[in-house]
């Protein structure tokens, strides 16, 4: 399959369709990926993909980018779930489809406790989205790379994320309070969450603007629940469970149980799913007339 | 416990408008101890604290020569510098300083100095032209050539009017093309071309220069034309500060830390920095 | 001061004194999946089992938000009022050799002409007992950088681990040797259990310090090509600078309401976007690369060149939490390879 890849890689590069491929490739001691910007047809021998790469690439498509956007035209080597972020970024007019070329590949399942990674995919080691995933075959893309899987997710969701969140759900108000404040007391702000994105692209975030400052920048319980607050808030309906905040986050605070709640509420409320359609606007975006009401008690 | 960090109490006796976006204070500490002894030298810079907004840096723009109160200048732009523009005469900001390095103007005795200001840059430069003007008697000629983009946009207004009327301070005026007015009596062009015009001698002589940034480069340019060693040209660089120290690492251009080992720099050494600009 | 044993059972005697005098016991404990340096009450809530805990100690010292000072608005014009540190006497047990060299680095910035005395005062109150390496990972490259796994630098007493999981202690400073006078019955004066190997990482042979330095002294390969090849796909997220032992940036703002607020120092870094933007709107590192630049210069050109310190002592943690995998060590070693 990497072979295939790297074929494919060369071709664009070769006939200029694409000046630069985003892709995984290894590092020093071939024990992670790690993301490389191949501009050279007889460089591509460094792209790889295998379980450990769970990098979402489509980050680097935003505009917050300007040195890689003046790369030229990108390919970018996308798993299910990194397509769900282009097709978001589409719909919001951050990027034209046109305008990327998606290299799209097979995968089944990536990687998330790295360091027990013995070569093996185990089920323990991947995290709740691969198990659950319905893109294992890519949904959008101009080529696709690899065996076609006829993996099926299960009916209802399953794993650690949607146990936690049936369990908050129990929870009363102050109980659910104090369960985030106690998460949040570890943030240090560091918004990697943020920058590891591709749906945060806001070049001046909310919390860097000053002239009022909205969201204090201090990270005292106050301030790291406003920022986590606002953050959850933005993401409402257009987030795709990619996964990466969590996994950068350097203090494993559990923005996955976060992000999913938000895409169950915002499924029930207005039946959409992000990431799917890259034609149709996250509903958090939009005002249509016939959009409903009945949950405006 | 000297707590660095702490600043002054200053309150403001004195309000200028000299554009509509540029503000004049004159600032009087607050403790007495301080107001008495109070000193710095001329080039050095100081946090001014709109309290509840945070703090901006500038330069002291009164003279080292003169005691009691300070004066800075500044252009309201962001969001301290704004909230400062609202303040009014008697209320009370933070100063914490005197931080930096300084002109050298005990070592310009008895040389011709020649001032070169755009804009906002002039703040920094009047502080030394002052300093120098008070001890009109240690130093040969003084020129001073000044410009802004309009007639409006030129700071110091009165006082340029003063430095005209000496006759012992040779004053060039300029703004750019097409920010003349009626009554504009001045010269018109950029300050680097109107620089090459007035065309000062190099010999026993020093610049000062400040400006915006592309003006600065050009000045440069043209001093160097005119046959100025670079070791004879002294500027004050800028760069966004939070604590004037040395420590929270913001202000650094390469390797020279702004705050501590500037602002004032000479033309020979700003060349010798990283670009990092 | 000869080796003392510290039986693991005794830590509970010292965890007692140091927190029944109002103290701070520091140590690495378990918080949501990871081993981190923090308060602990009894020595049940300890880990042992660790290579490098993913925080720093420095936030003991340098905390991650404190406020310097309050003031209050009235009539009459604005009250102010400073607000001091208050250090309490903090105990660091099983800080790295790593960690502990980062001291000095911090020291010597915080010490530049002006002395800041939220740093001073916490780190004069404070006793490192750094415990020497018995295990690592492929991250760690203190050796590289010449910081060793056993190194005394910047601790007050150091420990090894014997194999019946006791510690022996050695007294580097003054300040160590009183505080295991002060706890003499912890510290027992008879030896016994062989002590653990150390954990040696091995040494990048393809960095070359020396290379490194010269190259960044010269400012033409400050434009270098090999920037943007090397940072491009850093995301900005600051978490290296944040886990960093020798990473000292902060920001100084006020928060508050119309009445009253405080003026708070919190962390910052380097990396964020509008760390150099200046009120104009112009940005002297307005892309990611030249921010990751500034980083490695100041590790490895600003810190040695103008303080005399280690930049980087090598503990690993920006390549462990890095989301994109950008590794200091691989662009060391292109940096050396440069012809």
């Amino acid at each position: 399959m990497e072979d295939k890849l790297r074929q494919k890689a060369r071709e664009l590069l070769s006939s200029g369709e694409v000046q630069v491929v985003i892709g995984y490739g290894w590092n020093r001691r071939k024990t992670r990926t790690t993301p490389v910007f191949i501009t050279r047809p007889e460089d591509t021998d460094r792209l790889v993909f295998n379980p450990l790469c769970v990098n979402n690439l489509s980050v680097y498509l935003t505009r917050k980018y300007p040195d890689i956007k003046a790369m030229g035209r990108p390919a970018v080597v996308a798993k299910g779930c990194d397509i769900k972020n282009i097709a978001v970024m589409v719909s919001e007019g951050q990027l034209k489809r046109e305008d990327v070329y998606i290299i799209g590949v097979t995968c089944g399942g990536v990687v998330y406790r790295q360091e027990l990674w013995q070569g093996e995919l185990k089920p323990g080691i991947m995290p709740v989205k691969c198990h659950n995933c319905d893109v294992r075959n890519p949904h959008i893309a101009d080529v696709v790379i690899g065996e076609k899987t006829d993996f099926a997710p299960p009916e209802e969701p399953t794993g650690m994320v949607f146990d936690k969140i049936a369990e908050i759900d129990g929870m009363t108000p102050a109980e659910r309070f104090a369960f985030w404040n106690e998460h949040f007391s570890r943030c240090i702000k560091c918004y990697a969450c943020r920058q590891v994105c591709s749906l945060c692209y806001c070049e001046r975030c909310i919390t860097d603007k000053n002239m009022p400052q909205w969201i204090e920048s201090s990270a005292h319980p106050r301030g790291n629940f406003a920022w986590n607050l606002i953050r959850a808030m933005h993401l409402t309906g257009r987030c795709t469970f990619c996964g990466e905040c969590e996994r950068a986050c350097p203090v494993n605070i559990p923005l996955n149980i976060i992000n999913q709640k938000m895409s169950l509420v915002v499924k029930d409320a207005f039946g959409y799913c992000a990431g799917y359609d890259p034609d149709e606007h996250p509903p958090m975006i939009v005002f249509s007339e016939n959009d409903k009401e009945d949950f405006i008690k | 416990m000297s707590n660095i960090y702490l600043p002054h109490i200053v309150k403001i006796e004195d309000i200028y408008r000299e554009t509509p976006d540029v503000r004049s204070f004159r600032l009087v500490f607050q403790d007495k101890k301080v107001r008495e002894s109070f000193e710095f030298r001329t080039g050095q810079f100081g946090l001014y604290s709109a309290f509840g907004y945070g703090e901006s840096t500038f330069c002291i723009s009164s003279p080292s020569t003169r005691k009691g109160y300070i004066q800075c200048t500044f252009r309201a732009t962001g969001r301290v510098t704004n909230a400062l523009a609202q303040l009014n005469v008697g209320d009370t900001i933070g100063f914490r300083g005197p931080y930096g390095n300084w002109f050298p103007v005990d070592e310009w005795k008895g040389k011709n100095i020649v001032f070169i200001a755009g804009g906002i840059g002039l703040p920094p430069v009047r502080s030394v032209i002052w300093t120098c003007l008070d001890r009109r008697e240690d130093y040969r000629d003084i020129t001073i050539v000044y410009g802004a983009r309009t007639v409006e946009d030129l700071v110091y207004k009165n006082e340029l009017e003063h430095w005209d009327e000496r006759d012992d301070v040779y004053l060039v005026q300029t703004v750019d093309p097409g920010g003349e007015n009626a009554d504009w009596k001045g010269r018109v062009g950029f300050v680097p071309t109107v620089l090459e015009e007035t065309a000062p001698k190099p010999e026993n002589t020093v610049c000062v220069v400040c400006g915006p940034p592309i003006m600065i480069k050009f000045t440069l340019q043209a001093l160097e034309n005119l046959g100025f060693s670079d070791e004879d040209v002294y500027t004050t660089l800028e760069n966004k500060m939070k604590c004037g120290v040395g420590k929270c690492g913001r202000c650094n251009v390469g390797d020279v830390y702004i705050c501590k080992e500037g602002p004032v720099y000479t033309a020979r050494e700003v060349k010798r920095m990283y670009n990092d600009f | 001061m000869d080796k003392r044993l510290l039986k693991r059972e005794r830590l509970d005697r010292l965890i007692d004194g140091v927190t029944r005098g109002g103290g701070l016991f520091v140590a690495p404990r378990l918080d949501a999946r990871r081993v981190v340096y923090g308060p602990v009450t009894a020595a049940d809530e300890m880990e042992f089992d660790y290579i490098v805990p993913g925080n720093s100690f420095k936030e003991f010292f340098f905390p991650r938000t404190e406020p310097v000072a309050r003031f209050s608005f009235h009539k009459q014009g604005t009250e102010l009022e400073e607000v001091r540190p208050e250090p309490v006497e903090t105990v660091i047990f099983g800080s790295r050799p790593c960690d502990a060299a980062s001291c000095a680095s911090l020291r010597s910035v915080f010490t530049w002409d002006f002395v800041d005395e939220y740093y001073t005062e916490r780190e004069d109150a404070a006793v490192v007992m750094t415990v020497a390496c018995t295990q690592g990972d492929e991250s760690c490259f203190c050796t590289t950088v010449g910081v060793a796994p056993d190194g005394r630098d910047g601790s007050d007493i150091l420990l090894r681990e014997t194999e019946g999981g006791d510690f022996t202690a050695e007294a580097v400073t003054e300040k160590g040797a009183s505080f295991m006078e002060r706890y003499k019955d912890a510290f027992e004066a008879t030896v016994e259990g062989r002590e653990k190997e150390v954990f040696q990482p091995e040494i990048l042979d393809g960095v070359d310090l020396e290379r490194i330095a010269q190259w960044l002294k010269d400012k033409e390969h400050y434009s270098s090509p090999l920037w943007p090849e090397v940072a491009r796909k850093c995301i900005g997220c600051g978490a290296c600078t944040f886990s960093c032992p020798t990473c000292h940036c902060f920001d100084l703002v006020d928060e508050g309401t119309f009445f009253e607020g405080e003026r708070r120092k919190n962390w910052d870094s380097c990396q964020f976007d509008y760390f150099t933007l200046h009120a104009s709107g112009h940005n002297p590192r307005d892309t990611q690369y030249k921010r990751w630049r500034n980083r490695f210069m100041c590790k490895f050109h600003i810190y040695p060149g103008k303080f005399s310190t280690k930049g980087c002592v090598g503990c690993g943690r920006c390549i462990r939490v890095c989301p994109v995998r950008l590794d200091i060590t691989e662009v060391m070693e292109e940096i050396s390879k440069v012809p």
